[in-house]
Formats: structure tokens, C-alpha cells, sequence
């Protein structure tokens, strides 16, 4: 098979091609259950989300702007809405972004969870910003991947963490700001 | 927050808005701004390319078995993908009156999209903005794929034919006969699997340089498309190998 762009095969989904539906899927199903398993932690409600992920990209992929990011991050950021709609309390649910991410060993007493699986891979294109976002303050980290992973709102992370609202906003304002500067990321798009 | 918001408002909103997860009504102000504010809409664009790029952190993971083909499944159902192949080819040629007019429309889109793909790869546009166009003009035809053939007569390149895959699916044809008077043909399709298929009739030569139809079976699965004159004789014929561009080989 030769090599088409993702925003060639996001076409051909749109188009409702069997063969493209499959190509697409092939492609980016590792990375979309990753995700959905990540946030849900249940394998049969990560496929239920990973699939209606998959669906709603379908149905939605005339609206895929490519000026506005890549395919990947566009069904990732589906996957990521989908999983979170899912969850029936998510607001309590117990989550360690530093595990989610591989930022941090789990450590052999700890559960790793479904996400932490032998195979976990990550994408080799997000190194730049996995040590970028290594270097960040925990705290800054803490709330950034809350509120990104699990749409946590500030808020919500304030009475999580029991730290100011505030606070909260501040440091997931000073998280990215300082991402965008370490990764060179122009505000022009 | 209601109201309208001022830049000073927006930077300090612009994380939570690249995010999702700015308050509705907030988030509603914002963009109000935004739409007007250059400075803003790109600080906000640049912090969204950031989480964008989080979100290729999260880990991949081997889905269950069989997961791809149900997810197929629920994207394009079976009953779906065999639509033309269960219909018998007879009744798409009075059937495909009522399609003229969206077939006129695609044929004017195909010609479109063959300047604006040229042009594109010819400038500085990218293999996105190709495939953006590429898409959108597929989803107006309800289409998979293009293909297209040269259309060879007796003393060489006679023209060019356009194939089309979609709901429906069709062929035209561009044709510079050098005759003066227009004749008439009968056009044939041949399968794959030997079967000739009338396609209707043409008139060409003169001041007629097009023919189209409606195809009563899968693009693929034609093999050649022939003009036979009055005398029985093939004049021009076009050899297609379509294949769906997003299926392996």
C-alpha cells in the first residue's frame, strides 16, 4: 500500500470508502484506544469510546480544517471529549497524570493500570514535548494534564488538589506558555 | 463573565479556551473577541497547536481483536458497499435521468479540481490543501475516487476519459474528433469479467466534443470503454485500471 497523508485518508473516510474507512482506522487505532483506555481504564469502554470516536470522525470529517492541526490531534481531541462524556463521575475518579503518561515509574507496588501495559508505545514525534514537559514544575504539570487528558477545569482541579482556583489558573497558564516558548511554536496559524 | 471582553480578558482566558475547558459563557465572550483581534485569535491558535501536540503523549495500545472491522462496520455498513453490485444494469439507464443534473454538477467540479490540482502542485500549496480539496469535492459528488484514461482513436490520442466513483458512479468523455460532421456511436462498457454493457449512444465530431453516463457497476470493475461507428467498427477506445486509492496495492 502506498503512502497517503493522513488528510488523504481522512478524505477518503469522509467519502464513506470502505477501504479507506479501513486504511484510516488501521492507522490511527492504536493511538485512539490508547487514549481512550488512558482516560477510562476499562478496556470495554475504551472500544466503545475508541469506535464512536471513529464514527464521529466520519461523520465530522468535512469539518477538519488542516490549518488548525494535524488529523492525529484532531480525532485525538474526539477521542479525548468522547472518553470523558463516558466517564460517570470523572470528577472523583482517582487519576495520576504522572502514570498516565510514562512520566513516571509506577513502581512495582503500585497498580500501573491498563495504560501501563508490557507494549505501551509512545509516538516517537513527542519527545520534544514529553521533556519539555518533564522540565515543568510538578505542580504546573499536575494541573496541565488534568485539564488537557481529563478535561478537568481549573476549578475542578482546585478542589481536587485543594489549591486556590487561582492558583490553579496560573499554573496551567504558566505550563503552556512556557511549552509554546521551549517548543518554538509560533502563534501563527 | 458576560459581556464582551477586552484583549487583557482573553490573554489571561487564552489557555483554558486552547484547552476546552473555559466556561461556556466565557468561552462565548472570548471568541466574540477573538474574530476581531488578530493578536488574540493567534496567541490562542499557538497555545492550541501546543495541546495539540500533548495529546500525542497519551500511550498507544493494541486494540481488542477484530476491533478495526467493527468499527468499519459501524462506518459503512454492509448493504452499503454493494449497492450497485445487487442491482441489475438495466434499470440505471432510465433511473439515471434523475441524476443528470448532480452529474453535470460533478463534471463541473472535476474540471475545477483538475486546474486546482495542478495548480496546486505546481505552487507552493500543500499535499493537505490538496487533499482538503480533494475531499471536499468528493463529498459534494458523494465520491470515493477519480481515475482518468486516454482516449485513443485512429490516428492517436482522440481525448480523455474521466472516471468517477460515487453515488452514482460515471464516466465522461473530452473528445477532439477531427471530422467536421458529427457522428454517432454506440458506446460500450467491458467488465472485468468479460460482460459488455451498453452505455448508451454519442454524438462526436463537428462541434460535439463530450459524452457522459452513469455507470451501472463498480469503477473498478471496468476494463475498457469503446465508441463503436455505424459500421460496427470500434473508432476509440480508453483501457482503465481504476483502483481505489485507499485500499492496499
Amino acid at each position: 500500500m502506498w503512502t497517503l497523508s493522513d488528510e488523504a485518508l481522512l478524505a477518503g473516510l469522509g467519502s464513506g470508502d470502505p477501504e479507506a474507512a479501513a486504511a484510516f482506522v488501521h492507522r490511527f487505532q492504536r493511538r485512539v484506544f490508547g487514549m481512550t483506555l488512558s482516560i477510562l481504564r476499562d478496556r470495554q469502554a475504551a472500544e466503545e469510546a475508541a469506535q464512536e470516536a471513529f464514527v464521529r470522525a466520519w461523520r465530522h470529517a468535512s469539518t477538519y480544517d488542516p490549518r488548525k492541526g494535524t488529523v492525529a490531534a484532531w480525532l485525538l481531541m474526539i477521542a479525548r471529549n468522547v472518553s470523558i462524556n463516558m466517564l460517570p463521575s470523572h470528577r472523583s475518579y482517582p487519576v495520576d497524570p504522572e502514570v498516565l503518561l510514562g512520566l513516571q515509574d509506577p513502581g512495582p507496588s503500585q497498580d500501573p493500570g491498563p495504560s501501563q501495559d508490557r507494549d505501551s508505545q509512545l509516538a516517537p514525534v513527542s519527545e520534544p514535548i514529553r521533556e519539555a514537559l518533564m522540565r515543568l514544575p510538578a505542580e504546573q504539570r499536575r494541573a496541565l494534564v488534568l485539564a488537557v487528558f481529563y478535561g478537568y477545569t481549573a476549578r475542578e482541579v482546585s478542589e481536587q488538589d485543594g489549591t486556590p482556583v487561582g492558583t490553579v489558573k496560573t499554573r496551567i497558564r504558566a505550563a503552556l506558555m512556557r511549552l509554546r516558548s521551549e517548543l518554538g511554536v509560533s502563534d501563527e496559524r | 463573565m458576560n459581556g464582551e471582553m477586552g484583549c487583557e480578558q482573553v490573554r489571561e482566558l487564552a489557555p483554558e479556551l486552547a484547552i476546552g475547558i473555559a466556561d461556556g459563557q466565557d468561552r462565548d465572550a472570548a471568541l466574540r473577541h477573538a474574530v476581531t483581534c488578530p493578536d488574540c485569535r493567534r496567541l490562542v491558535a499557538g497555545l492550541s497547536t501546543v495541546v495539540d501536540d500533548l495529546l500525542l503523549l497519551a500511550p498507544t495500545q493494541e486494540p481488542p481483536p477484530g476491533f478495526a472491522a467493527r468499527t468499519v462496520a459501524r462506518i459503512s455498513p454492509p448493504a452499503a458497499r454493494h449497492r450497485w453490485a445487487s442491482r441489475p444494469a438495466a434499470r440505471h439507464v432510465p433511473a439515471g435521468r434523475r441524476w443528470l443534473p448532480r452529474l453535470a454538477v460533478a463534471a463541473s467540479i472535476i474540471a475545477a479540481l483538475a486546474v486546482g490540482a495542478g495548480t496546486v502542485y505546481q505552487g507552493t500549496a500543500s499535499d493537505r490543501r490538496l487533499a482538503d480539496s480533494y475531499r471536499a469535492v468528493l463529498a459534494q459528488g458523494h465520491g470515493s475516487f477519480f481515475a482518468a484514461a486516454p482516449l485513443r482513436g485512429p490516428t492517436g490520442t482522440a481525448g480523455t476519459l474521466f472516471g468517477y466513483q460515487g453515488s452514482p458512479s460515471w464516466l465522461w468523455a473530452t473528445v477532439h474528433l477531427p471530422d467536421a460532421t458529427a457522428q454517432r456511436f454506440t458506446v460500450q462498457l467491458i467488465t472485468r469479467d468479460g460482460r459488455h454493457l451498453p452505455a448508451g449512444t454519442a454524438v462526436l465530431g463537428g462541434t460535439h466534443h463530450t459524452w457522459s453516463a452513469l455507470i451501472p457497476v463498480n469503477l473498478t470493475n471496468v476494463t475498457q470503454l469503446r465508441f463503436v461507428a455505424a459500421s460496427g467498427q470500434t473508432t476509440m477506445v480508453a483501457h482503465l485500471n481504476a483502483r481505489s486509492p485507499w485500499g492496499s496495492g
